[in-house]
């Protein structure tokens, strides 16, 4: 066979194979912060968030507990330590039209109170929040990057 | 015989050049062996070959190539170089026509290649999917509510402490 149609071939099998590539890896950024109105004023951890938590709720402080960054790769779990006791798993179980699809369980000691899965577009967020924490409640504020 | 002297004295250049076949060579030299007036034709042919081929080598003796070869490198060190631009004009003329029969069909698989890679992006539907969405929640200990921002830039799953329903008055 000519080099010029070996070329030919292996051009068309790269186009054709581009289509197929799937989301080998997310990067999730996973906040942890507790809601109450005990504390008045916001973290200034929390600075990009505010007016949207300001907005969304009607707790008068916010306070960052945790701030993780998670590599997020097929089927593979990772785990974040809420406190002792309270872990959230977050694992990359698909991709969907361009969106990350993610099963995120929140785990009291070995008991799951929450199992959920969830499509996350690129640069969008999601939040979990309502367990109860201290005098106030938990948020988790879930977005990738991918 | 005639005949076969007309094959063979048509085969004779040939021969004397050692351009013949195995078979054609059988022949001829067996024909040769019978034929007077054919080896005097081969004979002839010998020395007409002779004739043109040494004053081609004493030709070919007497030159001075080293000369000639100095003479013509030294007229093309005097062309001045083609501009950038026209040496690649001319680089691309080549290649493009070499490629001429490959490009159009190539042509042909890139657009199909394209569109099938943009028909179904374009087709796509733009249902509000494209914004976070919850496929499922479960959960044993919490009532659950799911709310999607006007805006569809955030989608909050809260969840209630089964103790915090309002009890129905009775």
């Amino acid at each position: 066979m000519k080099r010029k149609n070996l070329i030919l071939i292996g051009l068309s099998l790269l186009c054709l194979s581009l289509p197929s590539f799937a989301l080998a890896q997310v990067q999730a950024r996973v906040r942890i912060i507790e809601a109450s109105n005990v504390s008045s004023g916001n973290d200034p951890a929390l600075r990009d968030v505010r007016d949207q938590l300001g907005s969304l709720f009607n707790f008068s402080g916010y306070r960052l507990l945790k701030d993780v960054n998670l590599n997020l790769a097929g089927n593979r779990p990772a785990v974040v330590q809420v406190h002792p006791g309270r872990t959230m798993e977050v694992t990359l179980v698909g991709e969907y039209r361009k969106m990350a699809e993610l099963k995120i369980k929140l785990m009291r000691e070995s008991a799951t109170i929450l199992n959920t899965q969830v499509r996350l577009s690129s640069g969008r967020t999601i939040l979990i929040g309502g367990p109860r924490h201290g005098a106030g409640v938990l948020i988790f504020v879930l977005s990738a990057r991918f | 015989m005639k005949d076969r002297c007309s094959v063979v004295s048509a085969l004779l250049e040939r021969y004397h050049d050692q351009e013949v076949t195995e078979e054609e060579r059988r022949l001829i030299e067996d024909h040769l062996s019978q034929c007077p007036s054919c080896r005097d034709l081969l004979s002839t042919t010998a020395q007409i070959g002779t004739l043109i081929k040494l004053p081609i080598q004493e030709a070919s003796e007497r030159a001075d190539f080293d000369r000639t070869w100095t003479k013509i490198r030294r007229e093309i060190e005097k062309r001045e170089p083609l501009p950038w631009w026209e040496s690649f004009g001319d680089r691309l003329k080549a290649s493009l026509f070499s490629w001429k029969r490959a490009w159009i069909p190539a042509m042909a698989a890139a657009l199909i290649v394209v569109g099938l890679i943009v028909g179904p992006v374009l087709l796509e539907d733009q249902s509000p999917l494209k914004i976070s969405s919850v496929e499922y929640v479960e959960s044993a200990d919490y009532n659950v509510m799911i709310y999607e921002g006007e805006k569809g830039n955030v989608t909050i799953i809260w969840l209630f402490d089964r103790s915090d329903e309002e009890v129905p008055a009775s």
